[in-house]
């Protein structure tokens, strides 16, 4: 009997957690378009983007996709009814492609770059007390909507937001970016809201 | 001391307690890009006014030095989990269903493309 509850109460401390995003369609079967290939013809090829940017010659579209796997694993004694420690470990592996394509004012494509990883996305390990302040693993900026579906609220920001809409990166005439790309550097540093 | 036998059926019910969730998530502007639609549409001829009539209003107006574009955006996520307390898995699948519209300077469509997913490919 003793070992019994014991190897129960081993059970009930114990639990792992999994998340899995898949986000857009694979992108391994696509070939990069050569270089002056038309726009019609690269829209044909890997169909409408998922990411536009107007550029001061052109334009750039981009395609992508996102394979986040999300594991955590946490003791607690919640479950005997003293939740006063828990221990938790998380991890998470980001695979993914990114395709670049630019084009100048003719509608010419100029440049095709494409990205591919498999990367460890972080992680951690916590022991707190009473509540689970701090999450071991963040996938947040990773699994965010599209930008198009908050286009038009960004002209509703406070001012210093909507003065500089224009230089947004998601406003479509500002430039573009990955998921993920940390907000201290780069063009995000730069904004007022 | 000896577990008593409420106790021991809790704990074996809480370990044996299963569950599963599933969800669908839906986000965009409403899907009007079929094929049966965009037939109607011919480089060339076809203007803005008859993209956005068919269309209606578009996710994003992108401003391309005197041309534009216009772009449809409709996300679908599709989850599914297995919750047995001491393992828990969720899977999350999301597909774009989008449509991509260029006009000269005269609004004059140049170009689209549109790509549909199969609702339950998920």
């Amino acid at each position: 009997m003793k070992v019994f509850c014991a190897a129960l109460t081993c059970c009930l401390l114990s639990a792992c957690t999994q998340w899995h995003y898949d986000l857009g369609a694979p992108l391994d079967n696509v070939a990069l378009p050569p270089e002056n290939t038309s726009l019609a013809e690269a829209l044909q090829l890997l169909g409408p983007p998922l990411r536009m940017s107007a550029t001061d010659h052109g334009f750039v579209l981009a395609w992508e996709h996102w394979n986040i796997r999300e594991q955590s694993l946490g003791f607690s004694l919640g479950a005997m009814g003293a939740d006063f420690l828990s221990a938790d470990w998380g991890d998470m592996r980001v695979k993914g492609d990114f395709l670049l394509l630019t084009f100048n004012e003719h509608r010419l494509l100029t440049s095709a770059t494409r990205s591919t990883w498999d990367n460890d996305g972080g992680g951690g390990q916590s022991i707190q007390p009473f509540f689970n302040f701090v999450s071991v693993v963040d996938a947040d900026d990773l699994t965010e909507s599209m930008p198009q579906h908050h286009w038009g609220s960004y002209l509703l920001q406070s001012l210093p937001g909507t003065l500089n809409e224009s230089s947004s990166l998601d406003s479509g005439r500002g430039g573009l970016q990955q998921r993920g790309t940390p907000s201290a550097v780069g063009q995000q540093s730069l904004r007022m809201d | 001391m000896k577990p008593s036998a409420a106790v021991i059926a809790m704990a074996l019910g809480a370990l044996l307690l299963g569950g599963c969730a599933q969800y669908d998530s839906k986000r965009g502007v409403e899907v009007n890009w079929q094929d049966t639609v965009t037939t109607q549409l011919v480089n060339g001829q076809s203007t803005r006014r008859d993209v956005l009539a068919l269309l209606g209003p578009p996710s994003q107006v992108i401003a391309l030095d005197g041309e534009s574009a216009l772009y449809y955006l409709f996300e679908r996520s599709q989850g599914k989990g297995l919750i047995l307390l001491v393992y828990n898995r969720m899977q999350i699948d999301t597909r774009y269903d989008r449509a991509i519209f260029f006009f000269d300077q005269d609004d004059v469509l140049t170009e689209f493309a549109t790509r549909l997913y199969p609702t339950d490919e998920g």
